[in-house]
């Protein structure tokens, strides 16, 4: 037994649980409110008013067309020259500029726009028949999106929304690379990056937090694998497409 | 700046201009290059990688299947950064331990122990055109993983009926693999390979982390407040401003990119489409 605990592998797995866990606040704190506000936006994409869609659609553009890399560094230091004129005085800074804050703040900005593109892209499957029957029955628009939109579109979004969540939790790992590292608060890459310095070892440290990332996302795929199964079992066998790991959008 | 241009604009936007042409924004502009170079170089290899695993996935032996199955499923199961920052390191330590083999004494290696490299005259120090190669194969390796994914799938939807029209003219397996299936697979491919080659785009934003001067280490020091004691403060922290053009900079790359791959994607489904219709 102490041989087992004494490996060196099983140290750094142990050592890295904690680091893991600034991944999954990072994913987990980004992924219902960027749900939300992606939902939000691709019905504004969809709005009629073209001031509207033309807006949510450069928007959704330039967050998917640039690196969250950039994102990050580009909304610190906005967050930074606007440290003395804004945050400083109102006593805000602590919380402004901490990366607990900014990291979940940028990936939201940019999540939205990844899985807003998915959504939009389901809204416009949905098949246009049961639209409108459920507006023949005389259902209002709000019935409408609520009865036949919504659960259609949610259902057709699943398996590249499920492909947006695990490559946003890959993505946590770009965040302490540009937004300061305080204290003990590391995420594994950074971790893994402290434990190299010390020995050199890179075979060892960085497969570690590799397994990390692997078992977590096969975790997120099934847990979300899951719930599709739920969505979808009223469906004949094979009439909805399965769930795949391939991603068609991500940072 | 000539004195001509300066009057007829001003002398405002006669500093400006010689504000950000100056030697230090030149260096900038010129590494645009790294960039740009990573995008082409590891896209070329991502291709390379991307048919070997393909090649793998198809293979007729169950242990080289295995090995692209593995590869494929692997590397996308963790994040990019990560493989981007292991393999050049893990390639500099293997190379280093190889040439320690032959270079360093075993007393040398007992007395370094715990220390890397093993014994001084074993260091290889990469400046930054090693470092730039390096990063350019960990890209191919990365986005090879996809693009092994999307060949994999362009060579299933390529049509059956060719490849045994092919078979039926007495061709070998690899003469069908060769002169038919790979060369039918490409328009099927197009798609997601536009797809590989966006986030590859991105992924270049990533080179700073390799030490090589690019453009995000030039935003990060022209931006950085700039105090002279003899002069003051120059100017206040403009970071934002140099990552605003870089942000603003990928954006019209892959607006360019999505131009370029429509225009491919028109000229190569050319005999495709009235082929169906």
């Amino acid at each position: 037994m102490d041989l087992f605990w004494n490996n060196p592998f099983v140290g750094d797995l142990r050592t890295l649980f904690v680091p893991s866990l600034f991944n999954l606040y990072f994913a987990f704190s980004s992924i219902p409110i960027g749900f939300v506000l992606a939902i939000a936006m691709a019905l504004l994409r969809q709005s009629r008013n073209p001031v509207v869609s033309r807006l949510a659609g450069a928007y959704v553009y330039a967050f998917r067309g640039s690196p969250l890399f950039i994102q990050l560094f580009m909304f610190y230091s906005i967050a930074l020259s606007l440290n003395l004129s804004v945050w400083k005085p109102n006593g805000l800074d602590v919380f402004v500029l901490n990366p607990l804050f900014l990291g979940p703040f940028v990936l939201i900005l940019n999540t939205t726009a990844y899985a807003a593109e998915i959504f939009y892209g389901a809204l416009k499957a949905v098949p246009r028949g049961e639209t409108e029957a459920a507006r023949a029955f005389g259902m209002s628009n709000l019935q409408v999106f609520r009865t036949v939109t919504w659960p259609n579109m949610i259902r057709l979004a699943w398996p590249a929304y499920t492909n947006e969540v695990v490559f946003l939790f890959h993505a946590t790992a770009l965040v302490y690379f540009s937004l300061p590292v305080i204290d003990e608060q590391k995420d594994l890459m950074n971790k893994a990056g402290e434990l190299f310095e010390r020995d050199y070892n890179a075979f060892l440290h960085f497969s570690a937090a590799a397994l990390y990332y692997l078992c977590i996302s096969i975790c997120i795929f099934s847990l979300f694998g899951l719930a599709y199964r739920r969505m979808i079992r009223h469906l004949s066998p094979g009439s909805a497409p399965g769930m795949r790991f391939a991603p068609k959008y991500f940072r | 700046m000539p004195d001509w241009l300066t009057g007829f604009l001003g002398d405002d936007v006669g500093f400006w201009l010689g504000y950000i042409t100056n030697g230090k924004h030149l260096a900038f502009y010129s590494a645009f290059r790294f960039t740009l170079g990573a995008a082409v170089l590891g896209s070329v290899f991502a291709l390379f990688c991307g048919l070997g695993g393909a090649m793998l996935l198809r293979s007729r032996f169950a242990v080289l299947r295995w090995i692209g199955f593995a590869y494929a499923n692997i590397v996308r199961g963790v994040p990019d950064v990560l493989f981007f920052l292991f393999f050049p390191l893990a390639f500099e330590q293997a190379v280093e331990w190889v040439w320690a083999q032959r270079v360093c004494s075993a007393e040398d290696i007992a007395a370094n122990t715990g220390h890397w490299p093993p014994c001084p005259a074993a260091n290889w120090f990469l400046s930054t055109p090693e470092y730039f190669l390096l990063a350019c194969v960990s890209l191919g390796i990365v986005y090879g993983a996809f693009t092994t994914n999307v060949i994999n799938g362009a060579m299933n939807a390529v049509p059956s009926g060719q490849l045994e029209a092919a078979r039926a003219f007495g061709m070998s397996d690899a003469q069908v693999m060769r002169r038919v299936h790979i060369r039918q697979m490409w328009i099927y491919a197009l798609p997601g390979l536009s797809n590989v080659w966006m986030l590859l785009i991105k992924a270049t934003s990533l080179l700073s982390l390799l030490q090589i001067q690019d453009v995000v280490f030039y935003a990060d020091r022209l931006g950085a407040p700039n105090f002279l004691r003899s002069v003051g403060l120059i100017h206040p922290d403009w970071r934002w401003h140099y990552y605003l053009v870089l942000f603003i900079f990928y954006i019209l790359v892959t607006m360019a990119s999505e131009r370029g791959f429509a225009w491919l994607r028109a000229k190569a489904g050319h005999g495709l489409v009235a082929e169906e219709g």
